[in-house]
């Protein structure tokens, strides 16, 4: 073969595989947009329930932006109910659950990624065995416990049940982080002059902030969207988190769709905001070039 | 500024004891070099000294005082990690006022410290950087840097160049032994590499198996190993051992293995050398450095004969791997030599720097000092 055949053959190779790298680029960017159109889907659908005339859910029309389009549904979920005294509950709920949740995860985390202590094994055992118990099978052990504390219908009741149920998973994703942070970076700590405590607040923490952002909003998703717990211990009406409001709309004949469909879209708000505020967090690298790597 | 003492220093991991009845005294300003293998319980004895590991027994005494109870942050220590263990979130600045921000130092003093150190490292135009976007060596500085604004009364180097490449590594020793000329400082300075054992310190103290097999100036650890341990870990290329038995009928020590018979010099001990009368050899190592073995092209009938089995070229110095009878030496002879792979050459050692130590008990034979070589190695009759 001389020089000439080789390079036609070599080109003629080249471009097959650029095609075979092209076509596999496009074959991956069809799922995606597929996976995505399946995600937002139903958001959308209820995003135009929320803004279609009457209650009706069911329509042949298939528009994002249905005929005679109102925010009628949003005024009125929010003029004609208890939406905003639910919204506040779940909000004052969620704040406290996520920064206590937060708190209480990140220091003992921190024992178990920096002390050996009898137990140490066996307590990261059983916290994460406690992640897979059903829910539903820690209701009534935690109603008995809430309703001998006296906390039946009290924001601190929500909070403790919530704070503590999240605390495994919490306490896991921290502990795996505490582990990739050099030791000496501590060490050095204290050899420059602070205490253990002042370590973990001066280096630990702020080393930490992706995680601690993921746990912080896991807590707040988790008590933001809750509703089984929220059932059993709140009772009152005026009590009731945006969850347990949201199926007063419901009636035995007759449901509310577009109030309900509305409701539900004005509660993805503060979750959202949270979602944006936190992303700035989640960068990952931060303890890039502090240790030889 | 001040003097460290350790005293009886023993450490127990549960069953596992690391360092064993370790005591040492480091004067105000000295350069303490503690050196030895990995894991040999150097860096232990480093963070005993520093407060981040507990003593099992022992005491350790700074400046007079003794502080196994203390914390680090109340030692007066500063120590550069191994790994520099920058604040990866501070900037260089940041990182080396922290100690003093954590002092409470006013503001006016915090920056001129942070500016003298700065300019003696010539890290200046680093200040406002993340230690992310320093090299190894500009990072080594700055962990430098951030000790040295504490003013401590000693400052702990833990391995602080194993990271770097071959030529920062020497710059940056150089760096160091200028700062403790400089600041006059008591330094102790932990390092499984000789070189900087060597060059650095004013005293070196070589650690293995958790026990200080030797203590002294490099000179004297280097010329007088105690044992074969030392004689075996300083010096590069390593020592030749060869194993064999010396005896001494009134004539003068004489080492003898299956190839060669050499003379040795006086033995100091009087009482070996009476013992000796009886005749019967001792089993012993002889030790020879490479660069004391002498190789020649020609066979003079009294030498004792080797084979080349590889030449390395090292620039202006050639190694040369020999077999001598069942036996393997080292040479480190001049680029000039021409010797090949196959070639036969006859060996000879300086027989003023022979070291001899007992088979048994590994330590060292103590020789008396001859410059005038009496007799090389000869081939054993």
């Amino acid at each position: 073969m001389n020089e000439t055949d080789a390079r036609a053959v070599y080109q003629k190779a080249l471009k097959a595989h650029r095609f075979r790298e092209r076509a596999a680029l496009a074959a991956v960017h069809v799922g995606l947009v597929f996976y995505v159109l399946l995600s937002v889907y139903p958001l959308l659908r209820i995003f135009s329930v929320s803004l279609r005339p009457g209650d009706r859910i069911i329509s042949t029309d298939l528009s994002l932006i249905p005929a005679g389009a109102s925010f009628l549904s949003y005024m009125k979920v929010l003029h004609e109910t208890n939406f905003l005294f639910w919204l506040w509950n779940s909000l004052i709920i969620t704040c406290a659950t996520s920064a206590i949740g937060v708190s209480l995860a990140a220091a003992a985390a921190y024992a178990f990624s920096r002390f050996r202590f009898p137990g140490h094994k066996t307590g990261l055992t059983l916290l994460l065995g406690n992640e897979m118990i059903p829910a539903a099978m820690l209701l009534l052990p935690l109603f008995l416990m809430i309703m001998k504390l006296g906390l039946i219908n009290t924001y601190l009741g929500m909070i403790i049940a919530y704070s503590v149920t999240s605390l495994p998973f919490s306490i896991w994703i921290l502990k795996g982080y505490y582990d990739t942070i050099p030791k000496s970076l501590e060490e050095a700590a204290l050899v420059d002059g602070t205490t253990r405590f002042g370590a973990f607040i001066r280096i630990i923490l702020p080393l930490s902030t992706p995680a601690l952002a993921i746990a912080f909003l896991f807590n707040f998703t988790q008590a933001w969207n809750e509703y089984l717990v929220a059932r059993v211990v709140l009772t009152d009406a005026r009590m009731y988190t945006w969850t347990l409001g949201l199926f007063e709309l419901q009636g035995q004949y007759l449901t509310q769709w577009g109030m309900f469909a509305a409701a539900s879209i004005l509660v993805t708000i503060p979750v959202l905001g949270v979602f944006l505020y936190s992303s700035k967090w989640l960068i990952s690298g931060l303890t890039l070039g502090g240790v030889k790597g | 500024m001040a003097s460290v003492s350790l005293r009886k220093i023993t450490k127990r991991y549960k069953d596992t004891e690391v360092l064993h009845d370790v005591s040492l005294d480091i004067a105000d300003r000295e350069f303490m070099i503690l050196v030895g293998p990995s894991g040999c319980g150097k860096s232990t004895l480093l963070r005993m000294i520093a407060g981040l590991e507990e003593c099992t027994e022992g005491e350790i005494v700074i400046d007079g005082a003794i502080v196994n109870h203390l914390p680090p942050r109340e030692r007066e220590i500063a120590m550069v990690f191994q790994d520099y263990a920058l604040y990866p979130h501070m900037t260089v600045e940041q990182n080396m006022s922290f100690g003093l921000r954590l002092r409470k130092l006013p503001k006016s003093q915090i920056d001129a410290r942070v500016k003298d150190a700065a300019n003696i490292l010539q890290i200046q135009p680093l200040l406002k950087r993340k230690p992310s976007q320093l090299s190894g060596g500009q990072r080594q500085r700055v962990a430098i840097g951030r000790a040295i604004v504490r003013k401590p009364k000693v400052f702990l180097f833990d391995e602080p160049l194993s990271n770097l490449d071959a030529k920062l590594r020497e710059e940056m020793r150089i760096e160091i032994a200028k700062l403790h000329q400089r600041l006059q400082t008591t330094i102790i300075y932990v390092t499984h590499d000789q070189v900087e054992a060597m060059t650095l310190g004013s005293r070196m103290a070589v650690v293995n198996g958790g026990r200080i097999q030797q203590m002294g100036p490099p000179e004297e650890v280097f010329c007088r190993p105690a044992n074969r341990f030392v004689a075996g870990f300083i010096g590069s290329p390593t020592m030749n051992f060869v194993r064999g038995a010396f005896s001494d009928i009134g004539e003068g020590p004489r080492f003898k293995d299956d190839v060669m018979s050499v003379d040795l010099p006086p033995l100091v001990d009087g009482e070996l050398r009476k013992a000796l009368l009886d005749g019967k050899p001792r089993p012993a190592v002889l030790g020879v450095r490479p660069d004391d073995v002498y190789v020649m092209q020609t066979e003079p009938k009294d030498a004792a004969l080797a084979t080349v089995e590889v030449v390395e070229l090292l620039g202006h110095r050639k190694n040369l791997h020999l077999k001598a009878g069942k036996g393997k030496l080292l040479a480190t002879v001049d680029a000039s030599f021409a010797g090949a792979p196959g070639d036969r050459v006859s060996i000879a050692f300086n027989p003023g720097r022979l070291h001899l130590f007992d088979e048994a008990t590994q330590e060292r034979i103590a020789l008396e000092a001859r410059t005038a070589p009496r007799q090389g190695a000869q081939p054993t009759a």
